[in-house]
This record gives structure tokens, sequence and C-alpha cells, in this order.
């Protein structure tokens, strides 16, 4: 037996951990989480939807097929639009440029934070306070007036949505990077490296990225679910790509074409659910990976239920020692 | 007694970013796409209004100087003229302004209220059934587009709450009669409700998970387990030590949601014909009016950059680790 | 004879583990104090020296079982569990927090959080409140304007002091202190220590101390009770176990400490505790003893008196080297 001091071991002698335990880091806490595993499903099922839409649909969704806001019936089970078109084939189209918009502007602004947040946190100094600075004058100016804005300026495609959407969100990424690069730099391993000699970008690439990467993907998920979110508000303003169906374009089409005096409830529920779906299995998805990466969440020191009494008779046994093979349970004291 | 320096930075911070927001306002309406209020492109302008614009927005001046007119402008609280009607801006604006405030009021007012109770019973029954239906209530309503969940009202609950979906005043108020103030009042209420109630919902499903977060998080604080052996009950420890703490940790993500809440507020006034703000930049889009959609932008940048300020102020008032 | 002032009786607890299994934190552990004496309660980090003392005041969460008596002037007080023991809590038992720097709630002021358990416990209140918080910090060593301070403005020593001083607001007379000096520098260790000794000898109390640093206990307590895996595996007057220490464990524990005098290398003990969520047979320290042997390992030691007042739990007790 190797001499281990009554304390905690060595953290500082620990060696970069490998690329697969990384990846677990973020993978595993969501396999576990049962609800995460539900978002997980439904959100392959719309990726699913979206990438085959065109084989699904046809050419032309929009297409005229029926009466115009026909209820549902077995030939039509989402009814019809205000423009008569079939609304389940409008839904799954709209899956295609809804979770496009989202899956790209959240990379963007993933790619930005992350840059910035990197770099910032990695050379601290003049660099730092000058990143920070413009992070925090961003980070006042509100989101969303400023995405309509540019959007009524310069809007109308699918792809300057996307950019419009993108350099909006970096604020948030940028400091959660920030941070982490920041603890990632003072790590022993890091320092240790640093002091034989490897360059900066040596130290960026093989130490400070796969530490950082795990947060940064938590966090794209989180945005894309606010890119989804965003691209409803500029599509219902009119402000999206007038050729593009999209989710939120068919929450748009529903309120011009009077769906409501029509009483045609399922051109205006369904696309909202989409919404809501997507954006929710992200949230969920996004949330549990970050909170496993940062465990902050400690028992509570209050609560509604109380320790229990035991008299002797009822006191409970335990099963005889099994090998170790997993970690010690820590005690909560 | 605390220094003030903190006070000084945060209020230096403020105007730094006033500025930086006018010559961001400025940037884009200008320089970026080709004059957006210069109403040369408007079809509908008078030859007299676009003589008048080239000169008082120095549009044959170089970009610099058309800045310093746009600085110079503003100090005097000169937001230009709307191309659609001619007339000055500021007057556009203050109408929809007095629509507004009070609806966005009362929708965010519901939304802390009821958002700070369910958070706070969620963290402090975690685990429970309370604790399960407070979070998926707030992450449902937190998902939902506001103008979606406007619509839906609209379709299911209006029709049997009896209240008005569109406009500010039902327009056969005072015709036949001088409407008394109580009338009036009414029946502005009435029509705020909705718009207000939709507001008010999306952003109760993100101040209630916002509140539980933060609640929990300081429910796991050493000063708790203190409080507790002190010999405080549950709800005197939560009151006390418990809410307090977690103010500071909700004004930082209240004030971030400010952005949503503008969101919310413009599509929200669009979906029921509000006449508010909102509804008048949807407008000012709809026909290019571009000199009352930056104005409009402007101000309801520095609201919410003036709210900032206010939570930080807060923050300092209530945290007494907080000094520079 | 009087019966001691405080009296734990084959205490035990459990923990649910997320897995479906209990963990036996503490397991059967019995020790007595009396009015003016000090017991330093040794060993390593989750050996369960907290838990036992979390468990006197009933601060234990949700997930915890326990079993066993817990008597204060003979009367058991933790029959029913919660409600037998709240009303004695800060009145007759008090405690200070292991990292008292975070015992303070951050937003309010040092004088308030002690006056805070004297008006709940109708102690004092208003001006008498305020002059027994002044006579408090004076006892402790702190100058009585601080009681306006909030605790971030004082340090770390100081914020230890004034934790045990809100410990005593009530006039408990059992004191419980888990891991009082860690994390302060030597000098204000000492302060520390040195007041809780007075405190215990001039106001009577009977002291528990939790700490992992076995000199302190030399130094300061009266009596000691070594704890490992749960349970104690020696216990006895000070002097006893450094002159006679009876159990290996102890006698490393001793080891381990550097001395200034000696020249000897610091041994550090080779091995980790056994987990906790299954039965163990025979002793628990055998992996890791110099001196186990074949009875060891089938046959659990229970605590047998070695001397007057002195209890070990080993086979091989009278075998085991003095520290000194």
């Amino acid at each position: 037996m190797s001499p281990v001091q009554t304390g905690a071991p060595h953290a500082e002698e620990a060696p970069s951990p490998t690329r697969s335990l990384r990846w677990r880091a973020i993978a595993a806490p969501v396999l576990r989480n049962k609800s995460a595993m539900v978002a997980v499903g439904i959100l392959a099922v719309f990726v699913f939807l979206a990438i085959f839409s065109p084989l699904i649909v046809g050419d032309d969704p929009k297409a005229k097929v029926g009466p115009v806001f026909a209820p549902p019936s077995k030939e039509w089970p989402l009814g019809t639009d205000g423009g008569g078109a079939n609304m389940l084939d409008l839904l799954i189209a709209g899956a295609r440029i809804s979770l496009l918009i989202g899956f790209c502007a959240g990379a963007i602004s993933a790619l930005i934070g992350g840059t910035i947040g990197i770099v910032s946190g990695f050379f601290g100094g003049r660099t730092d306070t000058a990143l920070m600075r413009l992070t925090d004058y961003f980070l006042v100016i509100p989101d969303v007036p400023l995405i309509i804005v540019i959007a009524a300026l310069f809007g109308r495609s699918t792809w300057n949505i996307i950019v419009i959407i993108g350099i909006i969100y970096w604020t948030f990424t940028a400091r959660l990077i920030r941070a982490q690069t920041k603890s990632v730099r003072e790590r022993v391993y890091v320092q240790r490296a640093r002091a034989l000699g490897a360059r900066n970008s040596r130290l960026i690439l093989r130490h400070v990225l796969p530490q950082v990467t795990p947060l940064l993907i938590a966090n794209t998920v989180l945005l894309i679910a606010y890119a989804i979110f965003a691209e409803t508000f500029i599509s219902f303003l009119g402000l999206g790509d007038p050729t593009a169906i999209s989710w939120g374009r068919l929450i748009q089409n529903a309120f011009t074409d009077d769906a409501i005096i029509n009483e045609a409830w399922w051109a205006v529920i369904p696309p909202g659910v989409c919404v809501m779906l997507v954006v929710l299995a992200c949230t969920i998805i996004g949330q549990t990976m970050e909170d496993a990466l940062n465990p902050r969440l400690r028992t509570g020191h209050l609560s509604v239920r109380r320790f229990r009494v035991l008299r002797p008779s009822e006191r409970p046994t335990l099963q005889p020692q099994t090998p170790p093979s997993q970690p010690q349970p820590q005690q909560p004291s | 007694m605390r220094s003030a320096d903190y006070v000084v930075k945060r209020v230096l911070f403020a105007v730094g970013t006033v500025l930086v927001a006018v010559t961001l306002n400025f940037v884009l309406f200008r320089s970026l796409s080709g004059d957006a209020v210069s109403a040369l492109r408007c079809r509908g302008c008078s030859l007299d209004f676009k003589n008048y614009q080239r000169k008082t927005l120095g549009l044959d001046k170089s970009k610099w100087e058309q800045y310093k007119i746009y600085l110079g402008d503003l100090a005097q609280g000169n937001m230009g003229r709307s191309l659609r009607t001619e007339e000055p801006v500021r007057s556009v604006l203050w109408e929809p302004i007095k629509n507004t405030v009070p609806m966005v009021a009362l929708g965010t007012f519901f939304a802390i209220v009821f958002g700070v109770l369910t958070g706070v019973i969620a963290a402090w029954r975690r685990g429970t059934a309370a604790d399960k239906t407070a979070l998926w209530g707030g992450l449902g309503f937190y998902s939902m587009p506001p103008q979606w969940l406007g619509l839906v009202i609209v379709l299911f609950i209006a029709g049997w709450l009896g209240l008005p979906t569109s406009g500010v005043k039902d327009p056969t108020l005072g015709i036949l009669s001088d409407p008394g103030f109580i009338e009036v009042f009414v029946d502005r209420l009435e029509h705020m409700i909705l718009p207000a109630l939709t507001l008010g919902l999306v952003i109760f499903g993100e101040y209630t998970l916002i509140v539980r977060s933060a609640m929990l998080e300081t429910l796991g604080e050493d000063y708790i387990l203190t409080s507790r052996a002190k010999g405080l009950s549950n709800w005197a420890t939560v009151w006390k030590h418990g809410l307090r703490n977690a103010m500071l940790p909700i004004i930082t993500l209240v004030a971030l949601s400010l952005g949503f809440i503008i969101g919310g507020a413009i599509t929200v006034e669009y979906v029921f014909s509000y006449p508010g703000i909102g509804l008048l930049i949807v407008e000012a889009i709809d026909q290019r009016d571009y000199p009352v959609l930056q104005a409009a932008f402007l101000l309801l940048t520095l609201s919410v950059i003036l709210f900032n300020l206010l939570a930080d102020l807060l923050y300092f008032r209530l945290d007494p680790r907080v000094q520079e | 004879m009087s019966p001691p002032l405080l009296e734990v009786d084959d205490l035990h607890v459990w923990f649910d583990l997320p897995n479906g299994r209990k963990l036996h934190a503490v397991q059967g552990v019995s020790f007595a104090v009396d009015a003016g004496t000090r017991l330093g309660m040794v060993g390593e980090s989750g050996c369960g020296k907290t838990t036992t003392i979390l468990a006197l005041m009933g601060l234990l969460p949700p997930t915890a079982s326990v079993s066993g008596r817990v008597l204060l002037d003979g009367v058991d007080v933790l029959e029913r569990g919660e409600e037998t023991i709240a009303p004695h809590r800060w009145k007759d038992i008090a405690m200070v927090f292991q990292g008292a720097m975070n015992a303070f709630d951050p937003v309010k002021r040092i004088g308030d959080q002690i006056v805070e358990p004297m008006e709940l416990h109708g102690h004092a209140s208003g001006a008498e409140a305020a002059s027994r918080v002044s006579g408090l910090l004076e006892t402790v060593g702190i100058a009585p304007e601080r009681a306006k301070s909030y605790p971030h403005e004082l340090s770390g020593g100081m914020r230890q002091r004034a934790a045990i001083a809100m410990a005593l607001a009530c006039s408990p007379r059992v004191l419980l202190a888990d891991e009082p000096t860690t994390a302060l520098d030597v000098m204000v260790q000492a302060q520390v220590l040195e007041l809780l000794t007075y405190l215990s000898n001039e106001l009577g109390l009977a002291l528990v101390f939790v700490t992992h640093d076995l000199p302190i206990v030399a130094q300061t307590c009266t009596h000691a009770a070594v704890m490992y895996a749960g349970r104690i595996v020696e216990q006895g007057p000070t002097e006893a176990l450094y002159h006679e220490t009876r159990h290996p464990y102890t006698r490393m524990l001793w080891a381990a400490t550097p001395d200034l005098d000696a020249h000897e290398e610091v041994l550090s003990i080779p091995g980790v505790p056994p987990r906790l969520d299954a039965e163990l047979h025979g002793c628990p320290f055998a992996p890791r003893c110099d001196l186990a042997a074949s009875r060891c390992v089938s046959e659990r030691p229970e605590l047998r008196s070695v001397g007057n007042g002195h209890t070990s739990a080993c086979h091989f007790s009278s075998s085991v080297g003095a520290a000194a």
C-alpha cells in the first residue's frame, strides 16, 4: 500500500483529463436524467423531420389543397391554414427553417462568445478589461429590440436573420467561458506546461479548450433555445424571409389571416406547441449539462420533512461488505 | 459609512452605455443602411419635406458632422420628424408611452409577485409535488412565445372572461354622455388586462425559475443552518434570512430580463392591437417610418439602461459587502 | 450522584443514499460530559464526528434516521425527534459551526444576529438585549462597538469569536464546537482556544470540541474521544490517552503530528477508512493497523475499560505503546 496522508489527495498531480472523460462529463448526466432523455428524444424527432422534410411533404407545402381554414379531419390531420394549405405539411416544413436558424445562430453565438471568453480569460490584463467593458455595454442594450431593429433595417433573408441573432447573444456565453478559462489557466498543470516553455497557442488548444468545451456545448444548447425563440419574434413582426416557412411565420400567418375570427385553433396552436417543445427540450438538456458541470446544488438546510427517530427494533441492517469497486459515498458532514 | 465610489462608478457606466447606445443608434440608421431616416426614398413625402430633411439632418455633410448634429438635436429633445405624418417624432411617441407604461407595469408586477411566491415555495418544498409543479409550470410558460400565448388567450379565454381584445378604449364611450373618471379608468383597465396578463404569464415563467434557483442556492448556505440551530422556524428562516439574501441574485437576473420584457411587450401589443410603443414600432417598421423607429428604439434602450442603473443602486443598498 | 449534564447513549445515525442503500455514519457512540469539562472528539474527515454533534441538536437532514438517547439532565431529548429537541436549541445546547466565517448572514449586522435568539426565546429584548450583546462581545474579546459591523468587516478570527458570543446568547449549558480553529492562523487559534477554556472554567460550560487536530485536544480538553469509521475507539481523560495510549489508531494519530523536539520522521497512516454503507466484520481499523492479527479481522473489539474512566476498543490494547 502506498503511503497516503490522512487528508485530501494531491489534486495538483492530476494530469490533463483525457478526451473520453470530458465528453462523459456532459453526456452521462443527460443519459441518467429521465426528463433530459425524453427531451433528447423529442429533439431527435424534430431534427429528423427537419432534415427529411422535403421528402416527406413534397415540393410545395404552401400549395392550396383544400378550403381555407378547414378543421382537422382524416384527410388533413391538422386542418388547413388561411391559404388552404395542409397544416401538417406546413408544420413539418417549418421545422426545417426554425431548427436551421436555431442551430446556426446558436453556433455563431457560441463561436463568438467562446472566442472572446477564452481570449479574455487567458490573456487577462488590458485585453480582458477592454473586452469585458465591451461585453458589459452589450449586455445592457436590450437584446430583442436590437434584433428587431437590425432585422427591420437589414433583414428579410434567412441567413441575415441567422447572423443577426448570432451576433446578439454572445454576451452570456463570453462571461461564462471567460470565468472558466480563468480557472483553468490557474491550474497547476497549465502553469507547469507554461514553465516548460509551451507557446500560448499550444496551451490554449491542448489545455484550455478541452476543459472549456463541455461548458460551451451546454451553453450552446441553451443558446439554440434562445435563437428559436428570437426567430418567432422576428417572423411575427413580418421581418423574416417572405419565402421561407418557419414556425414563427406560421404563427404570424394565423394572426394576419384572421384565424381567430374563424376560430381556427388548429392554425394557431400547433406551431406554438412545436416551438414550446423544442425550446423546452433544449432548455432541459442544456440545464442538465450545466448543472452537472457546475455543481452548486448543495443540500438545502431547510426542509419540510424531518429526520426520523427509530426504535432499536427498527434499526436497518446493512449488506455485507462488497469489494471496493465504486467510489466511496461521501458522508454529508 | 460606505464610500459612494460604487454609485459614482455605476452612474458613469450608465452614462457611458447611453453614449454607446446613442452612437449605435446613429450608426444603424444612418451609416449602414443608407440613411434610412432621410426621406429620400420615401415616396409619399413632399418635396418640401425632403429638402427640409436634407437640411436639418445635414445629409450633404460628412458623417462626423451629421453625428454632431444628431447629438445636438437629441440634447434638445429633438428626435426628428416622422416620415409618414411629418410631425415631430416627439409628439408621436407621447400617447403610446402613456398606454404602454401602465400595461407593462401591471404585467411585470403580476409576474414578480407570483414569480417570487412560486419560486420561494418551490425551493422551500424542494422535491415535493409543489416544487415539480412550479418547475414545470415555469418552464412551460417560459417556453411560450408571447404572441402565441396571446392568440391562445384570445381564442379561448377572452370571450369567456368578457374582456376586450383590442385597442385601449371602448369607442362607444363618451358618445352619449361625458364619461366619469371611474368609467374611463375601468375601461382602460379592461383593455389592459389581457395584454398585461399575456406578458405577465410569460415573464412569470422565467421569474419562477430565477427565484427558485436563487432561493435553492441561498438555502444551502451555512447561515441558514445557523438560523435553524438558533431555533428559528423554517418560515422565519426563509423570511428573515433566505429571501433577503436571495434578493441579490434575483435583482441581477431580473435586470437581465428587461430586453425580453420589451420584446414580449411589442408582440403582445401587436396581437391585441394595443396602441402602445410596441404597436407603434410594428407600424413604423411596416410603413418604413424609420425616424419613429429610431426614436422608439432609443427610448426603449435608455429605459433599460436606466432600470439597470436603478437595479445596481438597489443592489448597493441591499448588499453591505459591495464597495469599491 | 447527579446525572452528567449531557449524556449520549448508543447513538446511531443512518443516511439514505441515492442508490437506495444506507450509510451507517455513526455506529453506537456513547459519551458523557459534565459541567466545566471539555471533551475533544478527534478523527479523520468522514469519521462521523460532525454528524454526531449535529444529531445532538437535531440538525440532521431528512435523509437521516437516528436511534439512541441524548440525555440532557437525565431527560431524553431525542425521543420524538424534532418535537423534543427543538425547545432546547440554543437555550440549553448551542453550537459553533465549522467555518464560522459563513455562519453569519452577510446582510445583517453582527449585533442584530446575536440579539435574534435572545428575543426569539424571550431571554431579553430592546436595551437589555443590546447591553447583553456588548457584554458577550467583551467576553470574547471584541470591542462592543463592533456590534454594528457586518460580518465581512470582521477578520476571520473575530468572526469565529463573534460566533462563540452568538452561541452564548441564551446562556446555554452545553457548547458544541465543530472545528472552530480550522483555517485560523496559529496566533488567533491560541486566542480562541484560550477563550473556550476560560468559558468552560468560569461559566461551567460543558464543551464538546470536534477536531481532526489531536494536539489541540491535548492542549485544551480535559477528556478525549477518538473516532474511527463511525465509532469511538478510545476514550478517556486526555492525560491518559497521551501517557497510556491504548489504541493503535490513537498512537498513529499522535505519531502523525510533527513534534518540534523530536527528530523522528512524521509518519502518515497508510490506507483509507472503510466504506460505511456496508456491514463491517471485525475491527474497522484492521486493514491499516500494524498490530493486526487474524482475530482482528474476524472479531469486532468492543470498548473495554483499560484504566480509570479510560476505555479502548482493541484486542491488543495492552500492547499499544504510549505516545510519550
